[in-house]
């Protein structure tokens, strides 16, 4: 990892791999400050155990590790993005690879697993590849699937898996999204992506522009939101839950002990000093599978619990 | 009222995520009991969110906010010894909810680890909030992030260890809060029997 060390924005002198038992004085040596905050000098007389060296300093006490190149400045969120796809990958691999063999030694009455179902076409015995024939560099099956997840992320897909079940898709009418692990060239890839998403504007939201990436940033609340309005929290009043019908009661009850256990300790008496959040699932009254969320903000009445 | 704080003004029905990741973080550096339940919450709002639109603006803007804190860290350790350690409690909450496929993000484990390399340092261990939370959140996260990586873990406790012995400005309590926590790793993050009795039974002469 040596050479991410070179890339990464915190340069570390620590050089873990050396005797890493020494103490107290191993990390002093690479220490920018002192102990009592203040930059340390190249120069400075120093207790004993402590750095003299003059080589720059580090901002964070540990040496980052990484997968591969990073770019100068990274931000968590991208970060843990990367990671997510990266793990999404691996695990579609996993079962990807499992779905091969399966397809090799088929046997009955086995339980067909839900995953990814970009690469179901494993058990058509004219495709199925061999296994030396999947793809399987990670680069390259990482951005394959950001392709495949920009298609995903539009309303036209949403409406087409809502509206063709996999079972009844036929082959050549329906769009079908291309299988990651399959070899193909690069301009063979981006081809089958970009009919792919051509395929998918059939079903594109009547009479509406630019729905071809869609971040949707906001959750809808659309009709529950008259009735939040009326009920909505505040500190005075005995019962803060807007909770509508029996079934959504249940699933908020559910949701809301999960995310908020309530304390024993705390008495009645000492309500008034804590503030807390609370999460309410809400479940659409037309959709039906819909939830929309609310996050409520209020004083924590413990009286008010007795209703759940 | 508070509902309203949330509602984008551009379509009041719908709920601003990203607001709502800052609130979050707010309160979180304020209140140490809610830090240490936000974890949850954030968890079941990402799920939420992904499952809903397919999307991630929470995670991502509640990532970058804590990222901004954390730069932030030793200003914020200036400032006040109670928002650094509600900071680090947050932070360590975060990584123990909010898990990619069931992994915890390789992204935050050098900045858990920046923390607690803090709270070891000298003028830290004199500080009995700032040994406390140092142990708290060992006792929470201390086996996965070995597992993330065991040589940092080893080189904390060689501080935590050497603080113990040659520190003189240590209080009782903290140093008594750090035997346990060298004894708990021993233990491979668990307490023996006689441990736990020494450390948290009641004694009655």
């Amino acid at each position: 990892t040596m050479s991410a060390h070179q890339k990464y924005r915190y340069e570390n002198d620590c050089k873990p791999d050396e005797n890493r038992n020494k103490g107290a004085s191993r990390w002093s040596q690479c220490r920018k400050r002192g102990a009592d905050g203040s930059l340390r000098t190249s120069h400075a007389v120093e207790e004993p155990g402590k750095c003299s060296q003059s080589s720059r300093r580090p901002e964070s006490f540990t040496t980052p590790e990484s997968e591969g190149p990073v770019s100068r400045v990274k931000n968590w969120g991208d970060e843990v993005e990367a990671e997510e796809v990266r793990s999404n990958v691996q695990r579609d691999a996993h079962r990807y690879r499992r779905r091969i063999l399966e397809a090799d030694f088929p046997q009955r009455d086995r339980k067909i697993s839900s995953g990814s179902s970009d690469s179901r076409d494993s058990r058509d015995s004219k495709e199925s590849p061999a296994k030396g024939d999947i793809e399987s560099d990670e680069a390259t099956l990482i951005r394959r699937q950001k392709q495949i997840n920009y298609g995903k992320n539009t309303l036209a897909y949403d409406r087409y898996i809502k509206e063709i079940p996999k079972h009844l898709r036929q082959p050549g009418v329906h769009p079908k999204t291309p299988n990651k692990f399959k070899k193909y060239s690069r301009r063979s890839w981006d081809q089958q992506i970009k009919l792919w998403r051509v395929k998918l504007h059939a079903w594109d939201p009547p009479a509406e522009e630019g729905n071809d990436v869609q971040q949707i940033e906001e959750i809808d609340l659309g009709e529950i939101m008259d009735f939040e309005l009326d009920v909505e929290c505040s500190g005075d009043t005995e019962s803060p839950c807007p909770i509508s019908s029996g079934a959504s009661l249940a699933l908020a009850e559910v949701i809301f002990t999960i995310c908020y256990p309530i304390p024993s300790k705390i008495s009645s008496n000492s309500i008034s000093q804590y503030f807390h959040f609370f999460l309410f699932l809400m479940i659409d009254f037309c959709g039906g599978n819909f939830p929309c969320y609310v996050l409520g903000y209020t004083h924590f009445v413990y009286t008010a619990f007795d209703n759940f | 009222m508070l509902l309203f704080l949330f509602l984008s003004p551009s379509d009041p029905g719908s709920v601003d995520l990203e607001k709502v990741s800052n609130v979050i973080v707010d309160q979180s550096l304020k209140d140490q009991i809610f830090s240490r339940e936000a974890g949850r919450i954030c968890f079941t709002i990402v799920q939420a969110e992904a499952k809903q639109t397919n999307g991630n603006v929470f995670r991502r803007n509640l990532l970058n906010r804590l990222q901004q804190e954390f730069k932030a860290r030793e200003e914020t350790r200036k400032r006040s010894t109670h928002e650094w350690v509600c900071l680090v409690s947050f932070i360590c909450n975060i990584f123990d909810y909010l898990k990619v496929n069931n992994m915890p993000m390789m992204a935050l484990v050098h900045p858990v680890y920046d923390c607690l390399f803090r709270l070891a340092q000298s003028d830290a261990l004199k500080n009995e909030e700032e040994v406390d939370c140092l142990v708290l959140q060992l006792h929470g996260i201390g086996d996965q992030l070995e597992k993330m990586n065991l040589q940092l873990m080893d080189e904390l406790f060689n501080l935590l260890r050497d603080g113990f012995l040659l520190q003189e400005d240590l209080s009782s309590m903290g140093r008594l809060l750090l035997l346990e926590i060298l004894e708990f790793r021993a233990g491979g993050w668990t307490l023996s029997e006689t441990a736990q009795k020494y450390y948290y039974s009641e004694v009655t002469d």
